[in-house]
């Protein structure tokens, strides 16, 4: 059949007209475009304005903005390494809290949770993936600051001997508000988030691969830490970097049990503030124009600790790809 | 009456295994996917050292068969296997049996290749690592005696601590086989080992297979009836959850006892 149609007596191939789909896909590629292209613009638009809005500030202040810890409003002087510390450490807090229960998560709705309970918890995670932050913010400041302070705060400055590690770790006003309590705020926050992710990547691992290394004789625990979690280390890392992003720019929640003090916290149980905590808190009441410059440098400050996140993961991305 | 043949030719073949021969010994196995029945009665002798091919038409529970030799369908809730599976004597659908252990002793390969996301060296390593604690040099040995028995040594001796998932289809499939055989197991399942493979992967397999059954017994499920011809000393043929025809592999292939079986084999069905 084929070497009829080659033959030269055959008749010529009918001309076909364009496919009726031809101008659809003109529209359509430039429209994916222009989305592409907005998004690119927003992104610089919204650097650009930071860095024009903040600049009074950056240029009064120069690097010491990030390095000195007196923010005062009345003298109109600003140095944001107050809240750099706070957003960082309780950031970095609450992903240290919550990744591992986040896992133990994970696992257990994918290898070990008995098929009736699968999807009550599976569900439970996402709908807790949806309560409004400021939920979290009344419930921390109502129930979880009260309750941390006596249980918790109060007794361990009693045991903490003077001059001792303990007392410095522990020194602050035992009010049950501060870093630490922010930052466990913030684990419960990105916690039903990092585990739903998890839980969806884990899910990926293909049937024969695990089974694999079930077939090998592994157990529950060896089969997760050594193969199915490494199969989807990619992703992982990824779900980890969001809920890290999230707890960065976190307002709502922080700025109700972090305390609000702008000085450098004494302790982890000190009060202290975020970034965006700080923000939230003086926006409103920003009285002189450098104030005004002062919070929107500490947005773009804040706009370049996320991009570095980022950033980290997309490297952590590339050396764990280049090895494997 | 062409059951009752069956029957009759059937216990006659199960006679002909010396029972002393037998390393593990399903007797009268059901097996269900919730309520759906998939095995029915199943009863069959795996021989000691020897190579087993279970051949049938698609759906006809040759590889659930399989999947109750190291249990691998408890990892699936709804999945019940009813009847006894003696492995040296020991029945491992008790209550009481060490899953991990069991599945250490009856190891499997399944029907795509499965590399784990790890170098080559790990990728053989790591079931052993599980239940031995190897020195060093014990441990390059062992890698290397499992490679050079899956016939991938010369391939990638040079390359062991690449990525085990940057080999081809067929190198993955053998370093799959190496990985099984690096834990010395009793028993090697073998799911479809050749179904993605090229034709001269799938002869280097076959090989590799034929060498391995010095060391182990073997079960084969193969779609593939010459291969099951070229690598088996028993064959069992499997229709609709039943175990249809069990024999020596040549007279399962040049005088086989049912009509059912003899038209799978000539190619008029399945």
């Amino acid at each position: 059949m084929t070497d009829l149609a080659l033959s030269p007596s055959a008749p010529p191939p009918r001309r076909r007209a364009a496919p009726r789909g031809a101008a659809i896909a003109r529209v359509f590629e430039g429209l994916c475009f222009a989305a592409a292209t907005f998004l690119l613009a927003a992104l610089s638009g919204l650097l650009i304005s930071l860095l024009i809005g903040g600049w009074p500030a950056i240029r009064k202040f120069g690097f010491g903005f990030l390095t000195t810890a007196t923010w005062n409003p009345v003298t109109d002087v600003y140095g944001a390494a107050g809240p750099i510390v706070g957003t960082l450490v309780t950031a970095t807090l609450a992903l240290v809290v919550s990744l591992p229960i986040a896992c133990g998560v994970a696992f257990f709705l994918t290898e070990l949770c008995p098929a009736p309970l699968r999807r009550p918890i599976g569900t439970a995670v996402e709908l807790l993936a949806g309560v409004p932050s400021i939920v979290y913010g009344m419930w921390g400041l109502f129930v979880f600051a009260p309750a941390f302070s006596k249980y918790v705060q109060l007794p361990m400055m009693m045991a903490a001997k003077p001059g001792s590690l303990l007392e410095k770790l522990t020194m602050g006003v035992p009010n049950g508000s501060g870093i630490f309590s922010a930052s466990m705020i913030l684990a419960i926050m990105i916690l039903p988030f990092m585990a739903a992710t998890l839980r969806e990547l884990l899910m990926t691992v293909p049937a024969g691969v695990r089974e694999s290394a079930y077939g090998l004789g592994a157990t529950t625990a060896e089969v997760v830490t050594s193969v199915t979690l490494p199969y989807v280390r990619t992703g992982a890392i990824g779900a980890v970097m969001l809920g890290l992003g999230r707890a960065l720019g976190e307002t709502m929640a922080v700025t109700f049990i972090i305390g609000n003090s702008h000085g450098f916290p004494a302790s982890i149980f000190d009060s202290g503030s975020t970034i965006a905590s700080t923000i939230a808190n003086e926006f409103t009441e920003a009285s002189t124009p450098m104030h005004t410059a002062a919070l929107i440098a500490l947005g773009l400050v804040l706009f370049v600790i996320t991009f570095m996140v980022l950033g980290l993961a997309r490297l952590m991305l590339r050396t764990q790809e280049a090895r494997s | 009456m062409n059951n009752v043949n069956a029957a009759e030719v059937f216990e006659s073949s199960i006679a002909d295994i010396d029972r002393a021969q037998v390393k593990v010994d399903v007797r009268n196995l059901d097996f269900f996917y919730g309520a759906s029945r998939a095995l029915k009665g199943v009863s069959i002798p795996f021989a000691r050292n020897k190579v087993t091919a279970l051949i049938g038409p698609s759906g006809c529970g040759k590889s659930t068969l399989l999947r109750t030799l190291n249990r691998m369908y408890a990892l699936y809730p709804g999945q019940k296997a009813t009847g006894e599976i003696m492995l040296d004597g020991e029945n491992i659908l008790g209550p009481r049996v060490d899953l991990a252990r069991l599945r250490a002793r009856v190891g499997m390969v399944f029907q795509k290749p499965t590399p784990f996301p790890m170098s080559i060296y790990d990728n053989v390593a790591f079931g052993v690592r599980l239940y031995e604690n190897l020195s060093k040099p014990d441990m390059d040995a062992r890698v290397e005696e499992a490679l050079t028995r899956a016939a991938l040594w010369d391939e990638v001796k040079d390359k062991l601590k690449g990525p085990g998932l940057g080999l081809s289809g067929g190198q993955q499939q053998r370093l799959c086989v190496a990985r099984g055989v690096a834990v010395r197991p009793e028993v090697l399942l073998l799911d479809e080992p050749t179904s993605a493979l090229d034709p001269i992967s799938s002869a280097k397999l076959e090989d590799t297979v034929t060498r391995l059954k010095a060391d182990h017994t073997i079960v084969i499920v193969t779609h593939n009836l010459g291969q099951a011809a070229r690598v088996s000393d028993y064959t069992g043929f499997m229709y609709l959850g039943e175990l249809v025809e069990f024999g020596a592999t040549q007279d399962v292939f040049t005088r086989p006892a049912t009509s059912r079986t003899s038209d799978y084999i000539t190619g008029r069905f399945g």
